[in-house]
């Protein structure tokens, strides 16, 4: 892994008027990691990936791309980095692929045949000659992804690219940005979606209302996980719940019925005492993944809420 | 979706990306330009209207006598040209000079272009130029377009019979055709301006709608302005007057004050405006579009 971190942004901050897109973030991304910026909407993570591309200064702070500084390199700072921010715009009058060959033409131009590889690469080859006006909102998102390759970036910046999409397009836009990835390509990906970071990237910055709540690798997030919890609803909430908190379990009442959180083992043996208890079970089903749960936690919790104590190893910064 | 194929982006034989030429950019931004259909019309339009205006005028008998050059249509053709620069200037030339130079900033805020442009290795200065040059050029080709239409449609449909002067002095019909082509040729500074301005209101409004249509209001204000008795200096500066400055040049005795002034005045547009949108794009934050 080189030393030259792909993306070095420390103590970045953006203000729009009176609010803070961006306060204070620090940012790393080695060379060669899938790296995720997770948050809700409004978290930030766009302003950040706009100030990497130099669409927006930011007001404080450093930042470095491959080695390279706005204000030391100007447009230089993009040498070998691609991507998209938010979704992907083309001219919709003309074909995805004039759309590309006026991108290429940009760098340069490229040989037909390398065109006619990233429109593969993304599964457009056969709608090519069509308008992208005509384009579903998915192939446009794919076609995006194909102008980014097109630079043979050593960085590709992705902005939430599934979202917007369908379920199969979801599933392809997934199965495309692994491929990518493990191509050994630098891959910082944005995304509101735990469950898509979680597939995806090795670490990850979570963010929320402009700042770093968690950076750190999925796999230590994991560990500091909450219990998966279940949604089940019964005759007899109240007596559930005593039977519940009896084995361990934690219960919170929903609007359902009861949430349980605790070992799958002991969910299991509730399930048993239910049963000898003559209590019939109208629903059981899964809630939020742990990770899911945690990302709520820590982009739901207000800073002096305990739930960022979870996170110790994982501090903001 | 399939994912069969195997070149993947970051393989050893990776190109390097240099920095584009602006030269590069203004070939993209021509490239973008052929492929609009408007551009295209509105060079076939400039091909064929002023074909159209000198058959009409020719046929009316009673000629536009209260216009300029307009009582001489019938008996020379070198006099149509001129009628219908004196008419083009109000709102045609201003309307042709925005057409392109009004949207070529403001559609990519409308296409939402701007973040896929500016994500690669080109900056906003080389977008800015090569963009206002594609603008500029491809106004003086719609100007030599209806120039050479105009001229050329009135010697075939007219005549070329010998022109009377402003100063009521005849004018041969070669000296006719030369003086002629240079009048048109003086409403290249002012064309220019109105591109200038057009471009600087494509950039700030992000609108192309407004980028084309006001130019050609601002255009008509100039013109009355001007006909407001009473504010000769202010006349002076507006961008309309140098579309008469070819006056000087049918007098008995020439005289070409107004020609300079013509261009220093549509420089002086043409920078403020140019610096201003300039400034303006610079400083954006690319937020929307």
């Amino acid at each position: 892994m080189s030393e030259v971190l792909a993306v070095d942004a420390v103590d970045l901050t953006k203000t729009y008027g009176p609010l803070r897109a961006v306060d204070r973030i620090t940012v790393q991304v080695a060379q060669g990691e899938v790296y995720g910026i997770l948050g809700p909407n409004g978290a930030g993570k766009t302003t950040f990936l706009r100030m990497l591309f130099g669409l927006i200064r930011p007001d404080s702070g450093t930042l470095k791309v491959l080695g390279r500084t706005w204000h030391d390199d100007g447009i230089a700072t993009l040498q070998g980095v691609a991507g998209f921010i938010e979704s992907p715009k083309f001219y919709p009058g003309l074909s995805g692929r004039r759309n590309l060959q006026l991108l290429a033409g940009l760098d340069g131009g490229v040989p037909s045949a390398r065109l006619d590889n990233v429109l593969d690469v993304v599964d457009l080859g056969a709608r090519q000659s069509d308008k992208v006006g005509g384009y579903s909102f998915g192939m446009r998102q794919r076609l995006g992804v194909a102008a980014a390759l097109l630079r043979d970036p050593r960085l590709l910046v992705l902005d939430e690219p599934a979202n917007g999409l369908d379920p199969a397009g979801i599933r392809d836009m997934r199965a495309l940005v692994k491929r990518l990835a493990n191509s050994g390509l630098t891959v910082l990906l944005s995304s509101h979606d735990m469950g898509e970071v979680e597939q995806i990237c090795d670490d990850v910055t979570i963010m929320n209302t402009g700042s770093v709540v968690y950076h750190g690798s999925i796999t230590a997030l994991r560990k500091r996980a909450p219990q998966q919890a279940h949604e089940i609803t019964t005759t007899n909430d109240d007596r559930t719940a005593v039977l519940a908190a009896s084995r361990g379990l934690e219960v919170t009442r929903t609007d359902a019925g009861l949430a349980v959180r605790g070992p799958q083992d002991e969910i299991d043996s509730l399930v048993a005492d239910l049963v000898a208890d003559g209590i019939a079970l109208r629903g059981l089903s899964r809630r939020e993944t742990p990770l899911e749960a945690l990302f709520f936690m820590l982009t739901e919790a207000t800073p002096d809420t305990p739930t960022r104590d979870l996170l110790t190893a994982g501090a903001p910064r | 979706m399939t994912l069969t194929t195997t070149r993947t982006p970051s393989t050893p034989d990776v190109r390097v990306m240099r920095r584009p030429s602006t030269v590069t950019v203004l070939r993209w931004e021509l490239a973008k330009l052929a492929a609009q259909a408007r551009s295209r019309a509105v060079l076939i339009v400039a091909l064929i209207a002023p074909v159209a205006v000198v058959l009409v005028l020719n046929g009316q008998e009673q000629p536009p006598s209260d216009t300029i050059y307009g009582r001489h249509i019938h008996t020379s053709g070198y006099a149509m040209p001129l009628l219908m620069l004196a008419f083009a200037a109000q709102w045609v030339l201003p309307l042709l000079a925005a057409v392109v130079a009004g949207d070529i900033f403001a559609n990519e805020d409308q296409h939402g272009t701007w973040k896929t442009i500016l994500t690669r290795s080109v900056s906003r200065g080389q977008v800015f130029w090569a963009k206002t040059l594609t603008a500029i050029l491809f106004n003086l080709s719609v100007l030599a377009v209806f120039a050479a239409s105009t001229i050329t449609a009135s010697a075939l449909i007219i005549d070329t019979q010998p022109l009377t002067g402003l100063t009521g002095q005849l004018i041969a019909s070669g000296t006719a055709l030369k003086l002629i082509i240079a009048a048109w040729a003086t409403a290249i500074a002012p064309v220019i301006g109105f591109t200038a301005l057009a471009l600087l209101l494509s950039v700030k409004t992000r609108n192309p709608s407004l980028g084309i249509a006001a130019p050609v209001v601002l255009g008509f204000v100039m013109q009355l302005l001007s006909s407001i008795s009473g504010i000769d200096l202010l006349r002076r500066f507006l961008l309309t007057t140098p579309f008469e400055s070819w006056h000087g040049l049918f007098t008995q005795h020439r005289f070409y004050g107004p020609l300079t002034t013509g261009l220093a005045v549509s420089a002086g547009w043409t920078v403020l405006c140019l610096t201003l949108a300039y400034l303006a794009l610079r400083r954006r934050d690319i937020t929307g579009g």
